[in-house]
């Protein structure tokens, strides 16, 4: 190897030279060679920094708020805001579909023009209480499934990975970004259970022509049968938040929740099967809630050994033990990285 | 033994090493004992719920009315008819034969005539032990209102158009079993079949592994730790391994300590002639034997699923509800072609095939308990137990003998477990870990 | 049934042997691509023995190169090979490396000693062997006092300590430091230096990346410079610096009477520029710069001027790939 070589420009750089070394030699260290290659790389660029001040003014505390909201919402849709991860944004979009089946049956339905058909997907009692409320499918392949990716990371994530000093080190309370959350996991859940029960009440009045007599006599049905799904979205999405305000890791908050909706449920079935006693059914979410929509919608009463009212005082009861240790937790967060 | 360094050896010490590493690794974890220590209070209330079922007394009732006295002498129907005097009639009883009877307690004739019948085959069984049906007051066609030509017995038949069993009985035959007795019997067996297929194959077995072993590898991959492991000369594949050794090293102790409690308190509570239930302890063996494997097949399922997506968990999660159904399956149509194709479907085979071997005569009690003595005045009701025993047995589909069965499970569970190590391995081996 | 250590698919019959025919490190043409960006290309390189220091700015793509040679990242191109092994099909020869990963991340819930002693256990040592080798290599660092403490207790420094200790504690051949100095305070970093300059002196080839050409430059003269995935130098830092010698470059010098000591550097024929920043600064560019930083101290002493900072603006990282990039930074 010359000595002219490596300045060749053109050249590109091989290391032939300290390879011959690392093979022939044993005192490769002290060799003074050097090969250097031009013109195949830019260098970094240093930049000038000059600092501006801020002249803007703070926006109103609700503009703020609204601005989170807005990050986590637009999230699910487009880039640019909160990364919800793929898998999940198709996995809502799969629940979305799915939900969306009795809509489609009752449109289909219109057009065999099946009464029995009709009866088994269109608008009625038992049917508003089953899109929100049913156990097969919406509540163990849809609704827990979407709550539980949806809470899997929204606060554990923050804590991860120290995410959360980007809210608190700006004019942002703790208790608005918490809300903010909230709302924003409530809100997506809503577009699944709530936005599609709509789309389905919508489809039996397009697909069947229904006139103000029929929904003056069907909407108390339908505002009960919301009312039931906003009772299930704050649920779920109260035991979720605080699970994932309890832990840092990825899985854990969404298999707890998971845990808590099939287990207390499986757990309760165990034992009225065994026992006949329904008692259990105070500590299972679902079954809390599929009672209080059951009365509130009318339709007939699975669990008869305790009166409804029980089970709306369970309810409260686990919301509220879930919301204080949400609050507990995120008002004792260290803003750091776990 | 010499002390030269084989390779088995230091494959021996790297086994041990991460096991022992993994171990410590979840023990140090708080959401470990969470999720324990709420397996533990789950299994607990059931078991609380249980206890009480087993303290309770069942009513009795009287399905021939013969505890009953008519005619207000002091003797029950059921010694008046005995003894053939008028139950009409006040001064007609046996105190006034020759020698005279001792009137009985009236309790003594609320179940005096249980079931005597010992297997569940088509024939003719059954013994009216009270007298009632071969009283002679009775006429041949009295005696036989099943119309098989045998007098006072209880038939078992077939029914023509599937294979369950039916029985029919002569009325007042074997009609006053012991409620008590046999609620207890049933629920006791339904409860340990209950707690050991949901409970302990289903819950625990599906749950711990989810919440412990999917992050086993991905955790370690995103934190970036697994770096420290995986520039030391061990293969992808025997890390994936090891992992999992390290985490049964706590799983297996936990529901083996679970198990055992069960069965100690199912023993001592259940209701038997000695002071523990010993003839359980096959069920719970094959209930060990069905939740420790599927721990083990669930982990590798999950760690694999973790390996091989980010977002391992929504793998996970369906492939969980999917096990649901097939645990329901498995209690309706254990013969289904689809259990096949899960995991719980042939943990089930197991326990049930256990419960088989331990408690022959299971799908006898259901049937007798759903015939209840014909019901004489106890209307149509099955007896309390009943109904939750035929729930929770279940044969065990696959048309083998119980031994068979059981080896022919175990082998698959393994198979499953291995095709998910090398499947995990092999993905393990083929991802770039940044 | 066992796992087949050398991930071949078959069992392992015996033991990994290293290929002496080749250098420890070796690399041809390795590219390694995600998608459209480049973070390695078209690398050559081989390597035995004595301490190198590999230069790169943030995402010149040193890391990549490590976890290439780790067997981390499996290379779009090229060969790579690890005592004549391919590391991403067999892991067999990491018995003779050690690897000081980027990552921050350790196993805080362990102490120092389990930390380097679990992992010992992992090269076939029983767990005795496995303590006293963890000792020995965490006195080695200066760790023994804290052996016992659990690293998420530790400082930054310590914690860079320990992960050297986790990696020499089999004795390696070749060890392999990710941006050791990262993060240490000046007393750490003075640690870690000597004890790389330690094991360079014990004839083991070693591996450091850094971005910062100075801490390079005080571990070891021989350093291949990286940048944007390409090799574009390597050898000797000062042969390097020779190469260049047709660039100018800058010496910072600060002083009392900048303006007299001016007049007597500008009689250096080296010199061919003088610029005053402010009144106790002075600048000089020269084109070569060897011969004047050489003779720089006696012009100074010898004519009796004070000076409290002699300094190279231009000599750090930027400038040097500023200068072999041509982009003349």
């Amino acid at each position: 190897m010359s000595d002219e070589a490596p300045n060749e420009t053109e050249a590109p750089v091989t290391g032939q030279g300290r390879m011959d070394v690392a093979w022939g030699s044993d005192s490769g260290d002290e060799v003074d060679v050097a090969q250097t290659s031009a013109q195949t790389a830019h260098g970094g660029e240093i930049f000038e920094q000059k600092y501006t001040t801020w002249n803007g003014t703070l926006n109103p505390r609700w503009m703020r708020n609204w601005a989170i909201l807005r990050h986590h919402l637009l999230g699910i849709f487009k880039k640019g805001h909160r990364p919800w991860s793929m898998p999940t944004r198709i996995f809502i979009l799969i629940a979305f579909i799915g939900s969306l089946t009795d809509a489609a049956f009752t449109l289909l339905s219109s057009l065999i023009g099946s009464a029995e058909f009709h009866s088994l997907f269109g608008v009625s009692r038992d049917n508003l209480y089953g899109h929100v409320l049913g156990f097969f499918p919406r509540n163990v392949l849809f609704y827990p499934l979407v709550a539980a990716l949806l809470v899997g990371s929204v606060i554990s994530e923050d804590r991860q990975h120290g995410t959360s000093a980007l809210y608190f080190s700006r004019p942002v309370s703790r208790f608005d970004y918490i809300g903010m959350k909230y709302l924003s996991v409530a809100l997506i859940q809503a577009l699944v259970i709530l936005l599609t029960y709509m789309l389905y009440f919508m489809a039996e009045i397009l697909a069947f022509g229904r006139g103000w007599a029929w929904m003056v006599d069907v909407f108390p049905m339908f505002l009960s049968g919301f009312i039931a799904g906003i009772i299930l979205i704050i649920t779920y999405t109260s035991i979720g938040l605080a699970l994932s305000s309890v832990s840092q890791g990825k899985f854990f908050p969404g298999i707890g929740l998971i845990a808590i909706i099939f287990g207390s449920k499986t757990l309760a079935s165990i034992v009225k099967n065994l026992f006949e006693r329904e008692i259990l059914y105070l500590l299972s979410p679902y079954d809390c809630v599929a009672h209080v929509g059951q009365a509130i919608i009318g339709t007939q009463q699975t669990y008869d050994q305790y009166p409804w009212t029980y089970s709306l005082v369970a309810l409260v009861a686990m919301n509220s033990i879930a919301l204080y240790i949400l609050s507990s937790r995120v008002s004792s967060m260290e803003v750091t990285r776990e | 033994m010499s002390d030269k360094p084989t390779i088995w050896r230091a494959l021996d010490r790297k086994a041990m090493a991460v096991a022992e590493f993994t171990l410590r690794q979840q023990r140090k974890r708080l959401s470990t004992w969470v999720v324990m220590g709420v397996g533990f209070i789950a299994m607990a209330v059931l078991t609380m719920f249980y206890i009480d079922s087993m303290m309770r007394e069942y009513e009795a009732i009287d399905n021939d009315g013969d505890s009953r006295d008519f005619d207000m002498d002091g003797y029950p129907n059921g010694q008046e008819n005995l003894y053939g005097t008028d139950i009409l009639d006040p001064d007609s009883h046996p105190g006034l034969l020759n020698p005279p009877v001792a009137p009985d307690d009236p309790s003594k004739w609320i179940n005096e005539d249980g079931f005597d019948i010992d297997s569940l085959s088509e024939g003719s069984y059954g013994y009216d032990d009270d007298g009632d049906c071969r009283t002679e007051e009775k006429t041949d066609s009295q005696q036989d209102t099943n119309n098989n030509n045998i007098p006072c017995d209880v038939q078992i038949y077939k029914e023509y158009y599937s294979n369950n069993f039916r029985i029919n009985g002569d009325n007042e035959v074997d009609e006053d079993p012991d409620e008590d007795a046999y609620a207890k019997e049933s629920i006791h067996r339904a409860f340990v079949l209950a707690l050991g297929k949901f409970g302990f194959v289903f819950l625990i077995g599906i749950f711990v592994p989810l919440f412990m072993a999917t992050g086993l590898i991905r955790d370690e991959m995103s934190s970036g730790t697994m770096h420290y492991m995986l520039s030391k000369p061990i293969a992808r594949s025997e890390v994936f391994l090891y992992r999992i050794l390290g985490f049964l090293g706590l799983a297996w102790p936990y529901m083996t300590g679970m198990v055992v409690l069960a069965a100690l308190v199912t023993g001592f509570f259940g209701p038997s002639e000695g002071f523990f239930r010993f003839g359980d302890l096959g069920v719970w063996m094959a209930v060990l034997l069905a939740s420790l494997l599927s721990l083990l097949v669930y982990a590798m399922l999950f760690c694999l699923l973790g390996v091989l997506w980010k977002h391992g968990i929504i793998l996970a999660l369906p492939f969980a509800a999917w096990e649901l159904g097939m645990i329901l399956t498995t209690l309706g149509a254990p013969e289904a072609a689809i259990l096949r194709f899960s995991v719980i479907g042939w943990a089930m085979n197991i326990v049930d095939a256990g419960a088989a071997l331990a408690w022959t005569d299971t799908s006898l009690l259901v049937a007798l308990g759903l015939w209840a003595g014909g019901n004489t005045l106890g209307g149509s009701e099955p007896l309390t137990g009943s109904l939750a025993l035929e729930i929770f047995a279940s044969d065990s589909g696959l048309g083998m003998t119980p031994l068979v069965t059981i080896v022919v499970s175990v082998c698959v569970m393994l198979i499953q477990a291995a095709t998910f190590w090398f499947i995990g391995g092999a993905l393990f081996k083929s991802k770039e870990i940044d | 049934m066992m796992p087949d250590p050398t991930q071949e698919g078959r069992g392992q019959t015996k033991e990994w042997k290293p290929d002496v025919d080749m250098p420890v490190v070796y690399f041809q043409g390795v590219s390694k691509s995600y998608g459209r960006i480049h973070a390695v290309s078209n690398i050559t390189l081989g390597l035995s023995g004595g301490v190198t220091g590999i230069l790169g700015m943030n995402g010149a793509g040193k890391s990549t190169l490590f976890k290439l040679l780790m067997g981390k990242l499996k290379p779009s191109a090229g060969e790579i090979r690890l005592f004549g092994t391919d590391p991403w099909k067999n892991p067999a020869p990491y018995a003779k490396v050690g690897f000081v990963p980027e990552h921050e991340k350790m196993h805080d819930w362990m102490t120092a000693l389990d930390f380097v002693s679990t992992f010992a256990r992992l090269h076939g040592m029983t767990r005795d062997q496995a303590n006293t080798e963890a000792a020995r290599v965490l006195d080695f660092v200066g760790l023994s006092d804290v052996a016992n403490k659990q690293i998420g207790k530790f400082s930054k420094g310590m914690r860079q300590r320990a992960k050297i200790a986790h990696a020499l504690v089999n004795d390696p051949e070749l060890i392999i430091l990710d941006e050791p100095l990262q993060g240490c305070d000046p007393l750490a970093r003075t640690t870690v230096m000597n004890v790389i300059r330690e094991l360079g002196k014990m004839g083991r080839t070693v591996l450091v990346s850094s971005h910062i050409l100075n801490e390079i430059e005080r571990i070891t003269e021989q350093i291949i410079i990286l940048h944007q995935g390409k090799l574009v130098a390597l050898g000797n830092l000062h042969a390097i610096r020779e190469r260049l010698d047709e660039i100018p470059h800058t010496i910072r010098i600060v002083g009392k009477d900048a303006r007299s000591l001016a007049k007597d550097i500008l009689e250096h024929p080296a010199v061919f520029g003088l610029s005053f920043p402010s009144e106790t600064e002075l600048l000089i560019q020269t084109y070569h710069f060897g011969s004047l930083h050489a003779e720089l101290p006696g012009l100074i002493v010898n004519n009796g001027h004070e000076v409290t900072l002699i300094d190279n603006p231009d000599d750090d990282l930027e400038s040097l790939l500023g200068h072999l990039t041509g982009g003349g930074a």
